[in-house]
């Protein structure tokens, strides 16, 4: 054997060098039976696979016996089986050549995702078929393992090593089964043992039907990404092998496929499957079945569920500070603990696609995150995730849609609002051509608010730079009836009566572009934003003009003294106090980035008396940004967060009030909307907790940490739900 | 009354509503039809998330996806009246300002 393992040796390091006519290029991979290389075939041009066998592969078998055994796996010619090419001898070692087959473990592949039960039920018929014609062949594998069967890209099985395990005796498989090491340490066996069936534990050589056993711990694997029997140490995992029950299959594996898994799995010969054929069968009868009991509608589109894969997701915590950040190209997902000193990003999420809201939505117990996504191509879908990102609804048909009578088409949802947190089924949705949609079923329906859709001044409302849109939509916090919306350019809106009846509040606010300065209608508004502690004081960034209401929009006055420019975009009010609005001033309409290069967030905090420039931490020079409507958003901790995104993909921060800012991340697309919420109690704590009666909060507080913690926690029943938070 | 054979179109399906067709690049239909639209329809039959993607609530065809006939643009030709023959194919694709 020393000869032997020298020889393997030699053969390790030919990477460059040629076997036959097989030049070896790189070596991919190594396991118990030897080393695989990737190598190219030089007659027939081709890239192969070539395994050379280990020492160890010859140390209980005869030379002559294995080669008998490789030929005969050779002779196998099937679709779902790795084919081997050639069996090579050099000196007193062997190589294989195989077919090489790009794809991914099905055991990897459960771990890292979900797998649905359909693609569970594919798998396992292709597996049922490869092991079905080695068996009627007499080959048994031996050693099907969840790193031994391949998925391709195309959604192919490949059973790798037919025949080609070696055979343990009987006294290597007791040294097995009474090992108390770590598993963990043991790599010749970690991957094997797992799958290995009592009777082969028990001493007994490997058959059809230990096959058949491993075929089963695979299926309970892709199922539920976790073997049926565990244990730390060989000796352990062994015990559970010959004497335990398999962990019980979670309720969402269906009846039928849970059957075939369990009757794979008796520790019985007679009690097991005796055939690989009528595994195959079974499955193939639930595939039919399943395809028969879907819904129309359902089958021939799969599921309604959008995976995105190749994005690390964030794992989100309790009382993690999530910032939600929409931009023209797909959606960006933060977050951090609550000192908010370190972010971590996720994204693009819908990449390509426009994303001009998002919002957390945390009431009934929920922590759903709703996004609106526009491609320029496919149209405009509103979206939701239940776990931060990792899985969205991709509908099947647009959620929101114009009744065929009034000829108009969705262009873009603006603005997803949510509606009281006693009323957890209830959204709002503004859009473009403007216009409100509401539902009342958690968005499973939608319907145009017809109130306002029909009002007479809709014909003369002209769309402004960015289209004819209603971007803001503000509920009262205690007046169920009462909604205010801003459309550009038809000004605000306001109902009293629940959205049957919206008049136009609008006195006070100037135009520029009609020869009328003050019309009742026809105003290009920004932004509006109101505090939930004074509901009906509003704060307003018009085109040219920024105004403040105390009468609930009857009446605005002009509170732009002293600022660089009136003309702006985003707006955030200050949660603690609501005197307190940030902006960040453009320079002109024609000119819309910040004026003289200076990126300034100016704040008021005497309800636009007076406005202070905040800088510390921003671009002085050269820094013409542009912050767009929904930009900007302030959260609601204390002290308290701002957080601003730029049309040039910067997103800035301060976690102290706008004292200090720091440039949080950059290099995004352009950032159209910012959003932001404390996660609310997570699992274990998911029971919605009553909305508590908040505090009237007159000027900013000093608090303790121990009282900034209860105001956390009392805020996650009130304002970061959404709804009753001021504008995002 | 002269029922017209079904006639079979084959339409290609680009890469981002794939997910909608299980993954097929070409999908064949068949339709009693002779219309762009009758063809379209027994492909939403079959696909029904195609429908939005590709067709406003209006029923045109959205501004930034070709639908073409052979090789000819049905905006251009008959828009969704554009006749068909059997056999013929019909790719949806992406308009070249629309990304």
């Amino acid at each position: 054997m020393a000869s032997c393992a020298a020889q393997f040796n030699a053969l390790f390091v030919m990477i460059g060098e040629k076997l036959g006519h097989y030049r070896l290029t790189a070596k991919i991979g190594e396991g118990g039976m030897g080393v695989v290389y990737r190598a190219r075939d030089e007659e027939l041009n081709r890239d192969v696979a070539v395994k050379v066998l280990a020492a160890s592969m010859l140390e209980h078998l005869s030379k002559d016996h294995l080669l008998k055994e490789a030929q005969t796996a050779s002779a196998l010619n099937h679709p779902n089986i790795c084919t081997i090419y050639q069996v090579g001898r050099v000196d007193n070692g062997f190589y294989l050549v195989m077919e090489l087959v790009d794809g991914q473990p099905l055991s990897e592949m459960a771990r890292k995702t979900q797998l649905t039960t359909e693609a569970v039920t594919r798998y396992g018929v292709q597996i049922a078929d490869a092991l079905a014609h080695a068996h009627d062949r007499q080959i048994v594998h031996r050693d099907l393992k969840g790193a031994n069967v391949v998925i391709t890209p195309d959604g192919r099985v490949k059973v790798l090593d037919f025949g080609l395990a070696r055979r343990l005796d009987k006294a290597t498989v007791e040294t097995i089964t009474r090992s108390l090491a770590s598993l963990e340490r043991d790599r010749s066996i970690v991957g094997t043992l797992p799958y290995m069936a009592p009777e082969v534990l028990a001493g007994e050589t490997g058959s059809y039907q230990s096959d058949i056993w491993a075929l089963g711990v695979l299926l309970y694997e892709a199922v539920t990404g976790q073997l049926p029997f565990s244990g730390s140490t060989p000796y352990g995992l062994s015990a559970a092998i010959l004497h335990e029950l398999p962990k019980p299959l979670p309720s969402s594996v269906p009846p039928g496929l849970s059957a075939v898994i369990i009757r794979c799995l008796a520790k019985g010969l007679t009690d097991r499957f005796q055939r690989a054929s009528e595994i195959r069968s079974a499955l193939e009868t639930i595939q039919s079945a399943a395809i028969v009991s879907q819904p129309r509608r359902e089958e021939p589109t799969g599921s309604r569920t959008l995976v995105l894969r190749g994005i690390r997701h964030l794992d989100v915590k309790n009382r993690d500070v999530l910032l939600l950040l929409g931009t023209t190209k797909g959606a960006f997902l933060a977050k951090s603990k609550s000192d908010r000193k370190h972010w971590e990003v996720a994204g693009p999420y819908f990449h390509g696609h426009a994303v001009y809201s998002l919002a957390y939505d945390s009431r009934g117990g929920r922590h759903r995150i709703w996004a609106s996504t526009g491609s320029p191509l496919w149209g405009t879908y509103l979206r939701s995730s239940d776990d931060f990102g990792k899985t969205w609804t991709n509908p099947l048909e647009a959620n929101l849609k114009f009744p065929p009578e009034s000829g108009l088409a969705l262009k873009n949802i603006w603005k997803i609002a949510l509606g009281p947190s006693e009323a957890p089924d209830q959204l709002y949705c503004g859009v473009e051509p403007a216009a409100l949609f509401e539902s009342h079923d958690a968005g499973e329906s939608w319907s145009l608010v017809r109130g306002l859709f029909d009002h007479p001044h809709r014909p003369r409302w002209m769309p402004g730079q960015g289209g004819l849109c209603l971007h803001t939509i503000l509920l009262h916090p205690t007046d169920s009836g009462r909604m205010h919306a801003g459309i550009s350019a038809g000004g605000v809106y306001r109902t009293d009566d629940g959205g049957r009846t919206w008049q136009a509040r609008n006195r006070g606010i100037r135009v520029t572009f009609m020869p009328e300065r003050f019309p009742e209608f026809g105003q290009c508004v920004h932004k509006i934003v109101r505090h939930p502690d004074r509901p009906d004081r509003l704060f307003l960034q018009n085109h040219w003009g920024l105004y403040r209401s105390d009468d609930g929009a009857d009446t605005w006055n002009d509170i732009a003294h002293g600022l660089p420019s009136d003309f702006g975009f985003a707006m955030a009010s200050d949660p603690h106090d609501p005197d307190c609005i940030y902006i960040v001033p453009m320079e002109s309409d024609e000119f819309r980035c910040t004026p003289e290069g200076c990126l300034r967030v100016y704040r008021t905090q005497n309800a636009g008396a007076s406005w202070e420039p905040l800088t510390r931490g921003l671009p002085q020079q050269g820094a013409y940004e542009t912050v767009l409507r929904d930009g900007m958003v302030t959260d609601a901790l204390d002290p308290l967060g701002i957080y601003f995104g730029t049309r040039s993909g910067k997103l800035y921060a301060s976690r102290d009030a706008g004292k200090t800012w720091k440039e949080l991340i950059s290099g995004l697309p352009q950032i159209v909307c910012v959003a932001t919420a404390v996660v609310a109690e997570m699992a274990g704590d998911s029971t919605p907790r009553p909305a508590e009666k908040r505090r009237p909060i007159k000027k900013r507080r000093r608090v303790s940490p121990t009282s900034a913690k209860s105001s956390i926690s009392k805020r996650k029943s009130t304002r970061v739900t959404g709804s009753k938070r001021s504008r995002r | 009354m002269t029922v017209e054979p079904p006639m079979t179109v084959n339409f290609w399906i680009p890469g981002p509503l794939r997910s909608m067709t299980a993954g097929h690049s070409q999908v064949d239909v068949e339709t009693s039809g002779v219309t762009l639209r009758d063809a379209l329809e027994a492909l939403f039959a079959a696909h029904p998330a195609i429908r939005d993607r590709v067709l406003t609530e209006r029923g045109e065809i959205r501004e930034h996806v070709n639908v073409f006939v052979g090789n000819k643009l049905a905006r251009l030709g008959g828009g969704l009246a554009t006749p068909l023959a059997d056999g013929v194919e019909i790719s949806i694709l992406p308009a070249i300002n629309g990304g």
